[in-house]
């Protein structure tokens, strides 16, 4: 605590937003330069449409179309922020999935899967029990309300099982996570539309919706807006978006204040340590997993129970991205569950950039997916843009030395053993010197 | 039978130099879970230069007059191209790991992130559609080697081994079988090799040696990502018709569960690439397979679904993993920066 | 590491009559030491570093050392573990840079900076830690680095010739076609000499070459030391034993906390003038203890077998044995003769094969580690695996085992002010220092540091047994003092412990009673009143072995 003489730069906190904060501003350098150097390079395009296309990368959140004189006009947009709401709060959970994994030493690269089979029987258990207020069916009782939550819970407890598998792969075959996720992934992708294949819940309402299922809406059941979408006009916003942030709460508290939270970081950090105490680290990895998992398809659940979208069913050759996105939500918020709500919101920002991009010039959404997966980039030695921050404010050679032998370690130990804060110390003895130099001077 | 060795052998190929792919990397000490992003990259490098130089009419001239040597020249360009475009790819991940300690595995998720988007984003922009195709023609009319390529009347009689070997072939098969060998012998038989080799196992020690740790582990990644974006292109080229759309269907992480069934060993790899190439020939053409010349389709008749089939693959991966991550040894120090400083 | 006076001398296999000290007629015309190094140059000088000094952020690891190495004499750098000895040594190896001083060979200054210009200037290095490729074969990590190639081929053929004629002359015996991991320590060590004179090396550094050997292993590595120092290479031995000093070296430079503190020469001085240098103060030579009372079993051990992680057959073979109330016993004998393994069967961590363990009358054969640690606490042999996480703060590492006790958590949510508080009592109780106190992450603590946090932790959980595995590794005489006295104090209060050392010091002057573990099985029973070590070296090697039949201890 005697650290709080070393100012904002010496909170761990703020120096990880910084981090944050330089990897998305070169992260959005980044697309910049490809965009002026595909404009450049391409004459169709032009230099007016690189100023366009960079302007729309940045403040595309922003946007609302093009004026009469073909200029693009920009103002507060709440159909913009609602869908930006909106689409952040699969990601968020996504986000989580990946972060609460991650904080327990696992790499949930299987988010993808997970998200997949939530959706499965969420739509499953959503349009098979009848509503009062269903179109598909003609007799169904059960209120619209009780399938909602059954149908979320039926997500969360499919992406839990489905996250648990890599888990037990992983504690008790000791197979490398990483794997089996993609693996599980696959296999769920094609499960999926093995089982959607021939359902009746595919849309035959619709002329030319076959490949979609119906939206939950056919069955009566939608998520609540809770006056969202006044606030958000013209938009797809709605009430998951609190459940999401609930949920990021629940995370928080459950990771930072309960002895559950104690044992799986226990074992994310050292799981030979976790053993020794007595911890089993193989129960913690299972669960750890299947904690992701359930996040992972309360994503799902939500993103589909909003009534209004659609799944289309053929996945076996493709994975969704927001499992993927959730690795960057939660890269870029190192983990934080808190940090996840805002890093998803960004996400999503992204995405509604890269639409705008898309709809009003000759550039196209993927520019955002580069930006993001720069962002990923970085991310991975943000842990090394955090040291230079801490390093530039104060000389810190205790946390350098972290795994120095022996033979250092007791240098450091004659070291420590004096000044027991050594930023502090540090920097009183800097002043004396200077001091001295001055009383130099004078004489 | 003809159609299934051929048709296990265009998968395998593509599986088993990713996979030596792999073993490069991580015989140097770095993980490379980028392969499936490399591939993505190196696929999309060598369609377009195909595209390209077809526009440019280079080789319309040796196309005209079924000069299929110039043709053969022109696809040994392409692989050169995707490989060198995937070299330099990798040195994303080569510095990210080596030079700033990141963690492998997020930059390795990263270029896979990065692959596609790129590659999506450059193909919307070049071609106004979601797949880069050749400009003109097909694979087979400009690459493939076919009887009449090699000079026998379509109806001559080459034996079974002809039909098998020689016609309706890539020379980029032959070519990885080709460099899969010789770098399988630079891996255990020269200096560099055993060089190489030390790093992913201690690299402490081979520092104390005099050998270059950061020097080797980037040479391990360069040819690591060479190696995935030619086999990138190789798979493009035979199975997808030499077309790219940001997409190999997870062939870069097959490889990885190749090379971990294969325990960083070649010689097991390519025994590994086959079974797998056989599954996923089974997934990808299984209602055509007629195993033994009788005119019935046996895995259609069976009734399964398509989605059975095509799930096998990733399915037997985690059945084999299951059964022999136990015994497998992976280099001991991958995935572990190196850092001078600490001994 | 701990020094003895009197009780040193008391049969230890080195001596000065024993030893056979080179008489060269070089060094006995060359007495006075430039100290201060620089001007003063001496011909035959082999080597001369002078006044580096080499920084890592926080410390001064070597602060203005000068020292000046002969042409065919055997020197010794001695110091505590955190002298700087390893560091000094890794400059001259070219594994560091210093920031200031400069080095000399033969009176010409040279720049080091990396192994390869040591190995080109004939400086060669046997690490603490051996520098070897455990899938490799010997040959293979024989030549790694030199190889003979014909156009990037390796060339074996050659290598192979010239090691085994190297191998013949020194009487070094290897295979060369096995591989490292297959072979012994003391094999391991001779691929690591041969390593050094594949390359023609004629300066030999040898970094605590002793730490893993038996005293018999021991006595050969000196001879072929002082048979390389005949031959008129030179060689730096760094050690903290001052048996092993005084019998092979001559000439001593003594390092203490980074700083230069003199070189005598070992004719000249004694041990304990020796170990007062390396000290800095008068040191307690022999710990104090009184005589064990022994009381009830509290750990019984019958027929226990523990496999083996590497090997099909059982690492802890049919061991059985007792541990009573208020006694320390010690488990003895060479690094990898199933001590580990011993220990994860007791502790739980691995599962046993066989046989039976009670602990205070209950069965715990097959009891979870959690409930083994009702009754036992545990001071793991490796601190960053095993004892700490790291990446927690001080007090979260603190309460590791405990953090579910009711005073700790209430329905599952963790009590931060009632760890805090236990955390601060620990802290202060068992003097633990660090940067912030209770929420100083573990990683940045220096090792000692660690270590007493450790201590602390299981020390206050009061169980009736302790296991202590090699609780003082790599700690300074004063560290080593202090847990020296709480294991005995905690002996003194009734607990039973099981300490498990690897240093023949340790294990003579506190435990009560001897277990030799050789090879998986209990060959012997010892008294440490009534045994030396060079009877304990024997059973550690297999020389010797009791019949234990029914002897379990009791």
């Amino acid at each position: 605590m005697k650290e709080k003489s070393g100012g904002l730069f010496a909170k761990e906190g703020t120096k990880t937003v910084i981090s944050s904060v330089i990897s998305i501003i070169i992260g959005m350098v980044v697309g910049s330069i490809i965009i002026l150097l595909v404009g450049l390079s391409n004459q169709s395009l032009g230099i007016s449409s690189v100023g366009e296309g960079i302007l729309l990368v940045f403040g595309g959140l922003f946007s609302t179309g093009r004026n009469a004189a073909g200029a693009l006009t920009f103002g507060f947009n709440s159909t913009n922020f609602g869908n930006m709401l909106f689409r952040a709060t699969p990601l968020i959970l996504t986000g989580l999935s990946v972060a609460i994994a991650y904080k327990t030493g696992l790499f949930n690269i299987g988010a993808p899967g997970q998200y997949l089979m939530g959706t499965m029987t969420t739509l499953l258990v959503a349009l098979s029990i009848p509503t009062g207020s269903s179109t598909l069916y003609e007799n169904g009782g059960c209120p619209a309300w009780l399938v909602w939550v059954l149908a979320f819970l039926a997500g969360m407890l499919a992406g839990a099982l489905w996250g648990a598998i890599p888990g037990l792969v992983k504690a008790y075959l000791n197979i490398n996570e990483v794997l089996a996720c993609i693996m599980c992934n696959w296999i769920a992708a094609n499960l999926v539309t093995w089982v959607f294949e021939n359902s009746v819940l595919r849309n035959t309402i619709e002329s030319g919706k076959t490949g979609y299922i119906y939206k939950t809406s056919y069955n009566g059941v939608a998520t609540a807006k809770l006056g969202l979408d006044k606030l958000f006009s013209g938009s797809q916003v709605n009430g998951g978006i609190l459940v999401a942030i609930i949920l990021a709460i629940l995370v928080y508290i459950l990771m930072d204040k309960t002895t559950m939270g104690y044992q799986l970081k226990a074992c994310g950090s050292n799981r030979h340590s976790a053993r020794y105490a007595g911890i089993s680290d193989k129960r913690n990895i299972v669960l750890s997993m299947a904690i992701s998992g359930a996040l992972a398809g309360a994503g799902a659940s939500l993103y589909y129970l909003a009534g209004n979208t659609e799944f289309f069913w053929s996945t076996y050759q493709s994975l969704p991205d927001a499992g993927f996105t959730g690795i960057s939500v939660a890269l870029l918020a190192s983990c934080n569950p808190i940090g996840c709500v805002f890093t998803g919101c960004f996400m999503s920002m992204l995405d509604i950039c890269g639409l705008q991009l898309t709809n009003l010039t000759a550039y196209n959404e993927y520019i955002t997916d580069v930006i993001i997966s720069v962002i990923v980039y970085l991310s991975a030695f943000s842990l090394l843009i955090r040291m230079l921050l801490t390093s530039k404010k104060k000389d810190d050679g205790h946390e350098d030395n972290a795994n120095a032998d022996t033979e250092s370690d007791a240098g450091k130990n004659a070291s420590s053993g004096g000044g027991t804060s050594s930023g502090v110390a540090g920097a009183n003895s800097v002043k004396t010197a200077s001091a001295a130099g001055k009383g130099g001077e004078a004489l | 039978m003809t159609f299934l060795i051929q048709q296990t052998l265009l998968y395998a190929v593509p599986l088993m130099i990713v996979a030596l792919a792999g073993v490069f990397a991580e015989r140097s000490g770095i993980i490379n879970l980028a392969l499936e992003g490399i591939m993505i990259f190196g696929a999309f490098c060598g369609v377009y230069f195909v595209n390209v130089v077809q526009q440019a009419g280079w080789f319309a001239q040796a196309k005209e007059n079924g000069n299929w040597v110039a043709l053969q020249g022109f696809e040994v360009l392409a692989l050169l191209v995707a490989a060198l475009c995937g070299a330099i790819f990798s040195l994303l991940l080569a510095f990210a790991a080596i030079n700033l300690k990141a963690n492998q595995t997020i930059s390795g998720t990263a270029l896979n992130l990065m692959a596609p988007a790129l590659v999506l984003f450059l193909i919307r922009i070049l071609a106004n559609q979601s797949t880069l195709y050749m400009s003109e023609g097909d694979a087979a009319s400009w690459f493939m080697i076919k009887k009449s390529t090699l000079g026998f009347d379509r109806t001559a009689d080459i034996g079974i081994l002809g039909e098998i070997f020689i016609n309706k072939v890539y020379l980029a098969t032959y070519l990885c079988i080709l460099l899969f060998i010789i770098l399988s012998v630079l891996l255990y038989k020269t200096r560099f090799g055993l060089r190489l080799r030390s790093c992913g196992e201690n690299p402490q020690a081979a520092d104390s040696l005099g050998i270059n740790v950061y020097r080797m582990r980037y040479a391990g990644t360069i040819i690591s990502g060479a190696l995935a974006g030619l086999g990138g292109f190789v798979y493009a080229l035979t199975t997808a018709n030499c077309s790219a759309n940001g997409d190999v269907a997870g062939f870069g992480f097959l490889a990885l569960a190749v090379m971990i069934f294969g325990n960083w060993k070649p010689g097991n790899i390519a025994g590994a690439a086959l079974l797998f190439g056989l599954f996923k020939c089974i997934a990808a053409s299984y209602a055509s397979i007629d195993i033994n010349g009788d005119g019935i389709y046996m895995l259609a008749q069976i009734g399964l679904s398509s989605n059975f089939y095509r799930m096998l693959p990733y399915l037997i991966t985690m059945i084999v993993l299951a059964f022999t991550s136990k015994k497998s040894r992976a280099p001991k120090a991958e995935g572990i920066p190196y850092d001078k400083g600490q001994r | 590491m701990l020094l003895k006076g009197e009780g040193a001398s008391r049969g230890l296999p080195f001596s000065k009559e024993k030893g056979k000290i080179i008489v060269n007629d070089k060094i006995i015309l060359l007495f006075a030491i430039d100290t201060k190094g620089g001007k003063a140059m001496q011909p035959d000088n082999v080597i001369e570093m002078l006044h580096i000094t080499k920084r890592f952020p926080g410390i001064i690891a070597n602060d203005d050392i000068t020292l000046q190495l002969r042409r065919g004499e055997v020197h010794a750098l001695l110091g505590e573990n955190g002298a700087g000895k390893s560091t000094l040594m890794s400059v001259l190896f070219g594994l560091y840079q210093p920031e200031e001083g400069t080095i000399r060979k033969n009176g010409q200054e040279v720049k080091i900076n990396n192994p390869n210009d040591a190995t080109a200037l004939g400086i060669g290095m046997v690490h603490q830690h051996f520098k070897l490729i455990e899938v490799f074969t010997v040959l293979d990590n024989i030549i790694l680095g030199a190889e003979t190639t014909k156009l990037g081929f390796l060339q074996k053929k050659e290598a192979r010739a010239k090691v085994e004629a190297l191998s013949e002359k020194y009487g070094l015996k290897v295979d060369l076609d096995a591989k490292v991991e297959d072979i012994t320590v003391g094999m391991q060590q001779r691929v690591e000499i041969l390593k050094m004179l594949y390359r023609d090396n004629e300066i030999l550094i040898f970094d605590e070459p002793t730490a893993v050997l038996t005293p018999q292993e021991i006595e050969d590595l000196l001879e072929t030391m002082r048979a390389f120092a005949a031959e008129g290479k030179s060689i730096l031995f760094i050690s903290h034993k001052l048996n092993e000093i005084m019998s092979v070296a001559d000439r001593v430079t003594v390092l203490r906390k980074g700083k230069y503190v003199g070189t005598v020469d070992t004719k000249d001085t004694d041990k304990q003038s020796l170990s007062n240098m390396m000290v800095g103060r008068p040191v307690q030579l022999e710990v104090v203890k009184d005589e064990a009372k022994p009381q009830q079993p509290v750990l019984q051990v019958r027929n226990l077998r523990v496999p083996s992680a590497t090997h099909k057959r059982d690492a802890v073979n049919d061991v059985s044995f007792d541990v009573r109330a208020g006694e320390i016993v010690c488990i003895a004998g060479i690094d990898g003769n199933g001590q580990s393994e011993l220990v994860y069967g007791l502790t739980g961590l691995e599962k046993c094969s066989g046989g039976t363990v009670t602990l205070c009358g209950e069965d715990i054969s097959h009891a979870s580690i959690r409930e083994r640690g009702q009754n036992m606490s545990h001071i793991p042999e490796d601190r960053h695996k095993h004892g700490l996480i790291l990446d927690f703060t001080l007090e979260q590492n603190m309460v590791l085992q405990r953090f579910q006790e009711p005073k700790f958590q209430h329905n599952g949510f963790i009590d931060n002010a009632a760890v805090r508080s236990y955390s601060d009592q620990l802290i202060g109780q068992y003097d633990v220092r660090s940067g912030q106190g209770s929420i100083t992450v573990a990683r940045s603590m220096s090792g000692g540091n660690q270590q007493k946090a450790i201590i602390a932790r299981e020390l206050d959980r009061d169980k009736p047994l302790i296991m202590a595995v090699q609780p003082t590794r790599g700690l300074d005489v004063g560290a080593i003092e202090y847990i020296h006295s709480q294991l005995i104090a905690e002996r003194d209060k009734g607990n039973a412990i099981l300490l498990v050392s690897l240093e023949l010091d340790e294990v003579m002057s506190l435990s009560d009673r001897i277990l030799v573990l050789y090879e998986g099985e209990i060959v012997g029973e010892l008294d440490p009143k009534k045994t030396d070590v060079q009877e304990l070296g024997l059973y550690m090697a297999g020389a010797k072995r009791q019949d234990r039949k029914g002897a379990s201890g009791v």
